[in-house]
C-alpha cells in the first residue's frame, strides 16, 4: 500500500513541481533555440543553466552509487547507471531535425505544450492530441516500417561490442572530464548574461534554469527507485505511455519499468507525471491569476496539430524530445543524445527561417 | 503621465496567439511605426506579456507599460 501511494506521489509530485517551475519561470526550450536567431540569449542561457545542473546531478548520484543495483549474469548485482539511449543516426539525425521543426510550428516544445495546457490555451490541447498522433502512427502504425529500418539493429552503432557511445567513453577520458569542460564552457557563457534579473512576476531565468536542472535530477533518481529505470525525465514515451493506458488500458511500458494497475489501468512511473505537469502549470496560472481558456485563430489552430504531429513523428523516430534528449540525454553524455539536439536546433532554425523570418521580411517590402 | 494614459497611435490584438506571434506582431507593427508614437497591445499569453515582449521594449529603448487585467494584459510600448 505505502509502496502504491508513494509511487503515485513521487510521479505525480515531479510533474507537478516541473510544470510549476516552467510556468513559473516562462521556460521554453523552442524559444531558447528560436531566439538566438533575433540576439537574445537570455532563454538560451536558463536551458544551458538547467543542463549543467543536471549534468552533474544526474552524473554524481550515478557516481555515489545512489541507483538501484542491477542483476547481472554471474547471478550477483552491479551498480544501477543511467539509462542512455543507443546510437542510431540516421533515427537521430532525420527525427531530431523534424521534432525541432515540429516545435517551432506547435509554437511550443515536448514540455512547453503540456504546461500551457495548464494555462488554459485550447491550441495547446490540439499540440498534445497531434503529438500523440505523431508518436502511434510512427511506433504501430503506417511510419512504422520506416522508422523500424531507421533503428534496425545493423543501423545502431556501439562502441565495441555492445557499449553505447558516450562523449567520454568516445574520447577515453573519465566522465568527470567532459562534464567540468562542458560546464565550464557553458556556465562562462550563462554568466554572461548578468545581471540575473527578475522578471516582474514568475521568476527570474536563472531561477528556472536551477530549478528546471534539480527537478530533472529528481526524477532520474526517482525514475529509478520508483520507476524501476533510471530514465530520467522525458516526454515522448512518457505521453505515448499516459494515453496508451488511458485509451487501451495499458502503458505497454519498457519490461525493467515497474507498472501500477489501478482500477484496471496499468500505468507506468513516467506516464503519471505527464498528467500531472499541466496540473503543475494549472497551480501555478491560476496563482498569477494568469488562467483563461483562450482559442487561437483558427488557421493558427490547424498549424499547431500539425506542428504537434510533426513533433511526435520526430521525438518517437529520434528517441526523444527536447527534455529527453536536449536536457535529460545531453546530460548523460550519450552521443545519440547530443547529435538529436544538434539536429533540434538545426531543425527549429530551418522552420524559424520559413515559417517566421522569411515571411515577415516579405510584409515589409 | 504614465504611458497608459496617453492615447495609443494603434491597437494590436494578439489575443489568443500562440507563441512567438504576439513578440513577432509587436514588433512588426512597431517597426511600421515612427518615433515618439505609442503601441497598445492586447496580449493573454502570459510568456508573451511578462517576459518576451517587455525584454524587447527593453533592449530597444522603448518606453514601457504593463497593466494587468483579469483576463489579459494591455501592454503599452512607445517607439523611441
Amino acid at each position: 500500500m505505502a509502496d502504491t501511494v508513494m509511487f503515485l506521489l513521487s510521479g505525480l509530485l515531479i510533474g507537478a513541481a516541473f510544470g510549476f517551475a516552467l510556468q513559473r519561470g516562462r521556460f521554453c526550450i523552442n524559444s531558447a533555440f528560436r531566439e538566438v536567431l533575433f540576439q537574445d540569449y537570455t532563454m538560451l542561457r536558463a536551458y544551458m543553466l538547467a543542463v549543467v545542473v543536471t549534468m552533474v546531478g544526474a552524473n554524481l548520484i550515478e557516481s555515489l552509487g545512489m541507483l538501484q543495483p542491477v542483476a547481472d549474469a554471474s547471478g550477483g548485482t552491479t551498480a544501477g547507471e543511467l539509462y542512455r539511449q543507443a546510437f542510431v543516426p540516421w533515427a537521430n539525425v532525420i527525427g531530431g531535425y523534424i521534432f525541432g521543426m515540429g516545435i517551432v510550428l506547435a509554437g511550443g516544445c515536448g514540455s512547453g505544450i503540456l504546461y500551457r495546457v495548464g494555462e488554459g490555451s485550447l491550441a495547446y490541447v490540439f499540440a498534445v492530441f497531434g503529438f500523440f498522433f505523431g508518436i502511434v502512427i510512427t511506433k504501430f502504425g503506417f511510419l512504422k516500417p520506416i522508422y523500424e529500418w531507421m533503428i534496425a539493429p545493423e543501423r545502431v552503432i556501439w562502441l565495441g561490442e555492445d557499449t553505447v557511445p558516450t562523449l567520454d567513453n568516445v574520447i577515453g577520458v573519465n566522465k568527470w572530464i567532459v562534464i567540468a569542460v562542458v560546464s565550464i564552457v557553458l556556465l562562462y557563457f550563462v554568466y554572461q548574461g548578468r545581471p540575473f534579473k527578475k522578471a516582474k512576476k514568475g521568476y527570474a531565468w536563472h531561477l528556472v534554469g536551477i530549478l528546471a536542472g534539480i527537478i530533472a535530477v529528481a526524477a532520474f533518481w526517482a525514475s529509478d527507485y520508483y520507476g524501476g529505470r533510471a530514465r530520467g525525465l522525458s516526454f515522448t514515451g512518457p505521453v505515448r505511455e499516459f494515453f496508451l493506458a488511458v485509451l487501451m488500458g495499458n502503458s505497454q511500458a519498457a519490461s525493467t519499468d515497474k507498472t501500477l494497475t489501478l482500477l484496471g489501468v496499468t500505468f507506468s512511473w513516467s506516464s503519471l507525471y505527464v498528467l500531472a505537469v499541466p496540473i503543475g502549470g494549472f497551480l501555478s496560472a491560476k496563482l498569477l491569476q494568469e488562467f483563461k481558456l483562450k482559442v487561437s485563430p483558427p488557421d493558427e489552430m490547424l498549424k499547431v496539430l500539425l506542428g504537434g504531429f510533426l513533433m511526435g513523428i520526430g521525438a518517437q523516430t529520434g528517441g526523444g524530445c527536447n527534455i529527453g534528449h536536449s536536457l535529460t540525454g545531453v546530460s548523460t553524455l550519450a552521443v545519440s543524445s547530443w547529435v538529436a539536439n544538434i539536429f533540434i536546433i538545426l531543425g527549429n532554425w530551418t522552420m524559424v527561417y520559413f515559417l517566421l523570418i522569411r515571411p515577415m521580411r516579405d510584409m515589409e517590402v | 503621465m504614465s504611458l497608459k494614459d496617453e492615447a495609443p497611435t494603434q491597437t494590436l490584438d494578439t489575443l489568443g496567439r500562440v507563441c512567438p506571434y504576439p513578440l513577432l506582431l509587436t514588433k512588426k507593427a512597431l517597426e511600421k511605426m515612427s518615433s515618439g508614437q505609442m503601441l497598445k497591445v492586447l496580449c493573454d499569453a502570459p510568456a508573451s506579456a511578462e517576459d518576451s515582449i517587455p525584454r524587447f521594449a527593453e533592449k530597444g529603448g522603448f518606453g514601457f507599460e504593463s497593466v494587468k487585467l483579469a483576463d489579459k494584459w494591455e501592454l503599452y510600448i512607445k517607439k523611441a
